[in-house]
């Protein structure tokens, strides 16, 4: 009868993160249809559920919709990584008081480690969403499964079914319920299964979550490989996926890892955060795109026997980049001072944000701060090939952005917790 | 639930940051000193005394001078914790017609009002806590002497 509590996992994430921080101290936009831009005030890169319901797609530009936004009443707001990174470590620092495990997986969303039995995980859920929104403000959903893919899908049912309030634990379901669940569901709703490899899954008469989780597991392995069967393993519930490592999240890029032997000192740290730098820098690379914001972030164990510390820290840049000296700086500006000599830490991550191909961007590359190390020449040569040969001289080379070359941010919103010249208003009337 | 405070949401709230005072915290005694005392041992954080749980607590800035007789004046910054359940008396936040509204929280068992702290303005009243959306509870008010 009394089984021994099993180790469950819980993905928590914020319902319209960016729009419900735009909220917090708005509250006219309750209800309201918003957006938020890309840097630049570019596209759609975050939608409430009303702008959703009208039919407003992600990655619009926003002079596409701007005519026709007042006639619906949708408001746009440019992205304000200083608010958003600050109430996503508040979530976060939350997380961390109901679980020792929390693998903060992206701004928004973080996987924790949870035992007991199915109700009480319901219950533990339940905590959950309303300590977060008691204390912060936010409305997030809970999923809870056996494996990282089963939270993920759990989490999904909490935020499509309105009866289960924003918690959903698949186990509380029986195994017919969640063969029907998942048999209603396209394959390519699977975490991690991208829709270009849902059509091979498909030929293969695998069209739904339930068709991929009873399927052969080596012939799966044979034909797509580890990761795939890692899926279905772990639909099946059992847990194979570590978090750690690069990937991409939405327009995020995260490089997160744990230390084999404790990192102790700040000049150690510094020396992590240039590896991190340099890795996180080459995926945005790879993938032709630039950053607009980062996180960064260490912390120490939670079962060592001192107290438990995780700085986490936001920076925004003046102009998207993928520079890895400029995103080392930038980590190390904002986290470094923050990391204590002696404490004991076990990991440490560089998220970047606002992540946009390079190309929207070109016309401010003339403007990207140069630092030292990077080839004068070649610099100089490219903004030549792109704007001609009198557009630069070395008498340019080392001047830095003034404000007005900054990133267009008109619609930008008060960065009301990290900077005391634009604290939110009360009124007194 | 005990709230460790993590040195790092205190900075960001203050941006830069809240002057320290200096102070001796060893009170003074009759008799010997003790060998050990400690002449200095940091100074006295603000973050730490004025902010309890550092995720849920957020600084505002005031407009208008309908809490004066609160001693709250148009400019202040207040500090306002979110975890803290609203009572009889206290000065809260509440959203009114979408915006955040200074107000003191009187629940009667007949009404729930708000009133300002100043003769001018009219007091709101509604039937029960539940028709109001009480953003957080005041705990401390910064003063601009």
């Amino acid at each position: 009868m009394s089984e021994a509590p099993q180790r469950r996992i819980a993905l928590v994430d914020v319902n319209s993160f960016f729009a419900s921080c735009e909220r917090i101290f708005d509250p006219r936009l309750e209800g309201k249809p918003v957006v938020v831009l890309s840097n630049n005030d570019g596209c759609v890169v975050a939608r409430s559920n009303e702008a959703k319901a009208l039919g407003v797609a992600m990655g619009v530009p926003w002079f596409k919709l701007s005519a026709w936004a007042p006639s619906v009443g949708l408001v746009a707001r440019s992205s304000n990584y200083e608010l958003y990174g600050d109430m996503s470590a508040r979530v976060m620092s939350i997380l961390h008081e109901f679980s020792p495990h929390v693998e903060v997986y992206s701004i928004d969303e973080a996987f924790l480690e949870l035992q007991g039995t199915p109700e009480e995980l319901v219950e533990k859920g339940r905590q959950i969403k309303a300590a977060i929104h008691n204390r912060v403000g936010l409305p997030v959903c809970v999923g809870i499964g056996r494996s990282k893919t089963q939270a993920k899908l759990a989490n999904s049912g909490a935020k499509k079914s309105a009866g289960l309030n924003g918690v959903c634990n698949l186990e509380t379901f029986g195994p017919d319920r969640i063969d029907q669940i998942m048999a209603a569901l396209p394959v390519d709703n699977i975490w991690g299964i991208a829709r270009r490899l849902s059509k091979r899954l498909n030929s293969m008469g695998i069209h739904t979550i339930k068709d991929l989780r009873d399927a052969d597991p080596v012939r799966i392995k044979k034909k797509f490989g580890v990761v795939v069967q890692r899926s279905l393993y772990e639909l099946r519930g059992i847990d194979c996926i570590t978090l750690e490592g690069e990937r991409l999240v939405k327009n995020q890029v995260m490089y997160s890892r744990s230390f084999a032997t404790p990192v102790t000192t700040r000049k150690q740290m510094e020396e992590v955060l240039a590896v991190y730098a340099q890795r996180v820098s080459k995926r945005l690379r790879k993938q032709g795109s630039v950053a607009g914001a980062l996180t960064c972030f260490a912390g120490t164990s939670r079962f060592a026997n001192e107290p438990f510390h995780s700085p986490y820290m936001n920076a925004v840049f003046s102009v998207p980049t993928n520079d890895p000296v400029e995103i080392l700086k930038a980590s190390s500006a904002v986290l470094l001072d923050r990391i204590e000599d002696g404490r004991k830490y076990v990991r440490a991550g560089i998220m970047l944000h606002d992540v946009s191909p390079k190309s929207s961007h070109q016309y401010l590359d003339l403007f990207t701060p140069v630092h030292e190390s990077r080839q004068l020449g070649e610099v100089l040569d490219q903004v030549m090939e792109k704007h001609g040969a009198f557009s630069i001289g070395l008498g340019a080379a080392g001047f830095k952005s003034p404000r007005h070359w900054e990133m267009k941010r008109e619609m930008l919103s008060l960065r009301a917790t990290t900077r005391w010249d634009e604290l939110a208003t009360v009124h007194a009337r | 639930m005990a709230q460790p405070l993590s040195p790092w949401t205190v900075r960001p709230l203050s941006g830069e940051s809240i002057p320290a005072i200096l102070a001796a915290s060893t009170a003074v005694q009759a008799g010997f000193p003790s060998p050990a005392q400690d002449y200095f041992d940091g100074r006295v954080d603000l973050n730490t005394h004025l902010i309890k749980d550092v995720n849920s607590t957020f600084i505002v800035r005031v407009a208008g001078d309908s809490m004066k007789n609160a001693g709250i004046s148009d400019g202040d910054e207040v500090i306002v914790d979110r975890a803290l359940t609203p009572r009889d008396g206290d000065v809260v936040v509440a959203v009114l017609d979408g915006e955040l509204t200074l107000k003191r929280l009187f629940i009667r068992s007949e009404r729930v009002l708000l009133k300002a702290e100043n003769p001018h303005y009219p007091d709101i009243s509604v039937a029960a806590l539940s028709e109001l959306t009480i953003w957080g509870v005041v705990t401390r008010c910064l003063h601009h002497v």
